[in-house]
């Protein structure tokens, strides 16, 4: 669970990991999976053009993008599972994760599946231009139909470090925000708000005990409970498990 | 003489010594704390002091400076609303600047004025001079601004005297009022927010607001929002929403304001706010980039129906120089992350993301403002017009399109596995785990492809897959059955017996015991509280056992019947037989008779004739590419035997109605058989249906011995002969039966 043993600091956490730690086992149904971005708007820099960087980076985390996205039960309860990864392009946001969130998203709204999305990210991906920017409000879009129309329920989990079009979009619209202990949450990084200000930030000032207080979030849920205390969410929210009769 | 030093408030002028009652109570009515004039005067107020004075002091108000001056006029331009706003037109005009790559004309634009003082000075003709300079000026003003790279429109777009929101604003409507505050702690001066009309339309103007010199700059943070700046925004939208005004927005802003105050505010849960909800209004939007756009903080209030620019604004999702910063090392490289990040106008509208460009005059807005805002003005109409004619439902979904349309990604060619390493992989699910209804409906799904497939001939489906989903879901619950009925313990001792008996051969107690569990296991079987969802699952797997060996027959069916096809058109074309049949053709068309029972009886066999050819044709061309017939499906004599049953069987009737005719004892007794059933039906009771039941017993009776009348049982023998002679046939005429293959 990658924890510290001594002290419990929550510490990163890949992807597969995670959805293994929640997700019944054998009940997983991955989507899109073969989903991978192109070059859209043909960004070359000199050191490696956009492509061979993604295809780098797949080759070192073996994952095909930033996000991966299913289906699965919670304690018998089925549920609609995004989870983002760091270690791919530090969790950037492209054309091709906010296609796989607008889907998944969809996907939900049609089956009436409670959604729990774990964010992971350090904002938009600059190699694609103004197309990140713009699927940031293409899975706002999914998430109104979601929220206001259906009236489903909808969890994001913050976890470290969360920053910049996450946290500008679906990673603060959910019913119950839960964050993770020591987790970075911000909008703006800390260097960009240093050269702002011309002073130095203080430590601490973008954790989430400390945004925890300024109201920022529900509730903030260690590693160790956070599956029975979604379960037990789901259940005060009417999404019973199936093999309950 | 009264001096009340305490009050605040003093009287100027005389006091004379007559204090009148009236007096008093004016003065301790005066708000001033009640000290009686009279009882200080009682005190020491002696004759004869005057020259007292008493002054008021008025307390000291703070001078707020309100923009209506002190008299407003109705009839200026704006009307009076228009005195409601701080803003007016700058005092001075704005310094000049010019921008680096727009040195060379700066310096033609001297050379010109240089000439033409000389000119002056000297009274020498330098006219012609001075025209070709003009030209060229014009000419390389031209060329400059047609041809302006991205970095040089990033610095137009940010340029100091580039007319801001309100200018606008104040130049395309004819009334405008600006709306204040977030209702929740704060106005927001970055962002300006009001209603308006233009050209006798109202919408709801809102946008971010750069200062026009550097006071008005600091005063409004250079158009970065905070987080109230966003939610004054929200507020407004709703309102807007819940009025019908449709919205413009103008977005001029570098980003929103990072500060630590802003992010304790909740900047990002603001910006997902707006993001969100302006999904849900219900009226047009329409947004205008007459600036820079600068990430989240742009997109705040341009989620729109239509995404407008202005043709030297840009929108990004980092500053050239952060990603350059970020991408290169040093700032340096920004004009070269400018160009690869796409972020002008153009490549904007190319990637789909603008709705269009609106035209800019030579130089740049801030060389001619109103002709700018007249653009804009032009452009705002022109895109509301259009989104007015659609309904609330078009409406929103025209909004959820732009952007769900917006992304470059491919899909559905396969991955190299190892590029997949990490990614959780599907896994089976565990037996008990799903649930009945779902089971149901893959059953169901898989029945309705085999259907589905017999029409279009195509069956490539899995229901192995199925089948063995299904397997264990039976062995599961056959164990589940096993634990309920306390077996399991006898079972797995069992189990351990058979394993430890060394060569496979059971002795004879052991078989017994296992007969014994057998049979107790099946007779307790029905009992085990699972019982109900085992027959059910096992009815399932039959059911796909079946479907899955008629689809295999059918496979194998299919190429069959294709071959058989060609055959038999191969056979019609036969030269002989196809004279045979042209002829025969003919003959039916002169008759004039279509049905083929109506034939006069030579021309039936005729057609007979020509049908026995081609069947025997057909056979052995079969045969000899290897099928082999073993009956045929022969439908004139089916036909045949069809009409001489007919025809026996109305004759039987025949001689029956004869017989009965004939001996008046049936007669009578059909008669009162009839009456019977007539009153059984109008009354009906035990006695009536006994008597009916007797009378029918007589009748057969009578019947079968007319049966044995010789006749009738010479031609029934015939008919059965004739039918025995075609195999496999059944008394009542019936026969299609499927050649078998070999």
């Amino acid at each position: 669970m990658n924890l510290c043993e001594q002290c419990g600091y929550h510490l990163k956490m890949s992807s597969s990991d995670r959805i293994e730690l929640s997700i019944d086992p054998g009940t997983w149904e991955p989507m899109d999976e073969d989903m991978v971005s192109l070059d859209p708007i043909e960004f070359h820099s000199e050191e490696e053009p956009y492509k061979n960087r993604v295809d780098s980076y797949q080759r070192k985390t073996g994952l095909t993008e930033a996000v991966q996205t299913g289906i699965g039960q919670l304690d018998g309860i089925n549920v609609a599972i995004a989870v983002m990864d760091f270690q791919f392009m530090g969790g950037s946001i492209g054309s091709v994760v906010g296609e796989k969130f607008t889907r998944l998203i969809e996907y939900a709204t049609k089956e009436f599946l409670p959604l729990i999305i774990v964010c992971a990210s350090g904002g938009a991906r600059m190699q694609e231009g103004s197309l990140s920017l713009m699927q940031i409000a293409k899975i706002s879009s999914a998430l109104y139909d979601y929220q206001s129309n259906k009236k489903l329920f909808y969890v994001p989990i913050l976890t470290s470090p969360t920053t910049g079009g996450v946290t500008a979009s679906f990673g603060m619209l959910g019913d119950i925000i839960i964050a993770e202990p020591n987790a970075y949450i911000a909008f703006a990084g800390k260097r960009v708000i240093e050269q702002t200000l011309n002073k130095t930030v203080p430590d601490g000032s973008q954790a989430v005990e400390y945004l925890f207080q300024k109201g920022l979030f529900d509730l903030i849920v260690p590693r160790n409970p956070l599956k029975s205390v979604l379960s037990e969410l789901f259940q005060l929210h009417t999404f019973f498990p199936l093999n309950q009769n | 003489m009264a001096s009340v030093s305490q009050s605040p408030v003093t009287f100027s002028g005389s006091l004379s010594s007559a204090t009148s009652a009236s007096d008093l109570l004016r003065s301790s009515m005066n708000g001033v704390n009640g000290v009686p004039l009279k009882t200080l005067g009682k005190g020491h107020v002696g004759h004869g002091r005057k020259g007292l004075n008493i002054v008021a002091k008025v307390r000291k108000v703070k001078k707020h400076e309100y923009p209506w001056p002190q008299d407003p006029d109705p009839n200026v331009k704006g009307g009076v609303l228009s005195h409601l706003s701080p803003f007016k037109p700058l005092k001075e005009k704005p310094k000049p600047v010019t921008l680096e790559f727009e040195k060379p004309l700066m310096d033609l634009q001297k050379k010109i004025i240089d000439v033409q003082k000389m000119a002056n000075e000297t009274g020498l003709d330098f006219s012609d001079q001075i025209i070709s300079l003009e030209n060229k000026y014009q000419q390389a003003l031209k060329d400059l601004y047609t041809h302006l790279t991205p970095i040089q429109r990033v610095n137009i777009a940010r340029h100091p005297n580039r007319p801001t929101f309100l200018d606008h604003v104040f130049n395309i409507t004819d009334k405008f009022v600006e709306l204040h505050g977030d209702r929740a702690g704060y106005d927001d001066p970055a962002v300006v927010t009001g209603i308006g009309t233009i050209d006798g339309r109202r919408f709801m103007f809102m946008g971010h607001q750069k200062g026009r010199n550097t006071k008005e700059n600091i005063q409004r943070n250079f158009g970065m929002p905070t987080p109230h700046g966003y939610r004054k925004a929200l507020r407004m939208m709703y309102y807007a929403d819940h009025h019908g005004f449709p919205i413009v927005t103008f977005i001029d802003t570098p980003g929103a304001f990072a500060d630590l105050k802003s992010e304790e505010l909740g900047q990002g849960e603001a910006i997902a706010h707006n993001l969100r909800t302006m999904f849900g209004l219900k009226v047009p939007i329409v947004s205008i980039v007459m600036g820079e756009g600068g990430s989240g903080g742009a997109l705040a209030i341009g989620c729109a129906n239509k995404l407008l620019m202005l043709e030297n604004a840009v929108f990004y999702v980092a500053s050239p120089e952060a990603c350059a910063a970020i991408l290169w090392k040093t700032a340096k490289a920004s004009p070269k992350a400018a160009e690869k990040l796409k972020i002008t106008a153009n490549e904007l509208c190319k990637l789909q993301i603008a709705d269009g460009i609106i035209p800019e005059p030579l130089g740049g807005a801030h060389a001619d403002p109103q002709w700018t805002s007249m653009q804009i003005k032009n452009a705002i109409l022109d895109s509301m017009d259009e989104l007015e004619k659609m309904g609330t439902e078009e409406l929103l979904r025209h909004r959820m399109l732009k952007f769900r349309k917006i992304g470059g990604f491919q899909e559905g060619l396969p991955v190299d596995p190892e590029k997949k390493v990490n990614m959780k992989r599907k896994e089976e699910p565990r037996p008990g785990l799903i649930s009945d209804k779902a089971l149901q409906g893959e059953v169901n799904k898989l029945k309705e492809q085999i259907l589905k497939a017999k029409e279009t001939s195509s069956i490539n489906m899995d229901q192995n897959g199925l089948i063995e989903k299904l397997q264990r879901e039976i062995n599961y619950e056959f164990s589940e059955a096993a634990k309920a009925l306390g077996i399991e313990e006898k079972l797995s001792k069992m189990r351990e017996e058979f394993a430890k008996a060394e060569n496979e051969q059971l002795t004879p107690s052991q078989i017994k015991n296992l007969e014994n569990l057998k049979n107790e296991f099946n007779e307790n079987l029905a009992t085990a509280p699972n019982y109900g969802r085992l027959k059910y699952k096992l009815s399932l797997l039959k059911e796909i056992t079946e479907a899955k060996t008629f689809a295999e027959n059918y496979k194998k069916a299919l190429p069959l019947k294709a071959k058989v096809n060609e055959k038999f058109k191969e056979v019609l074309e036969k030269p002989t037989l196809k004279q045979n049949i042209e002829n025969i053709k003919a003959e039916i068309e002169k008759s004039g008779v279509s049905n083929i029972e109506e034939f006069d009886q030579e021309l039936k066999e005729k057609v007979l004739e020509v049908r026995e050819q081609v069947e025997s044709e057909f056979v052995n061309a079969l045969e000899s590419s290897g099928v082999h017939v073993t009956s045929k499906v022969d439908q004139t004599s089916m036909s045949m035997i069809k009409a001489k049953v007919d025809e026996l069987n109305a004759e039987i009737n025949q001689i029956i109605q004869d017989v009965i005719e004939s001996t008046p004892d049936l007669k009578n007794k059909i008669e009162i058989l009839k009456l019977e059933i007539v009153k059984d039906k109008n009354a009906p009771s035990k006695e009536s249906k006994e008597k009916i039941e007797s009378l029918q017993q007589q009748i057969k009776q009578g019947v079968a011995d007319v049966m044995s009348f010789a006749a009738v049982k010479d031609k029934y023998e015939q008919l059965q002969a004739e039918l025995a002679e075609l195999a496999g046939v059944g008394s009542d005429g019936s026969l299609i039966k499927e050649p078998i293959y070999a």
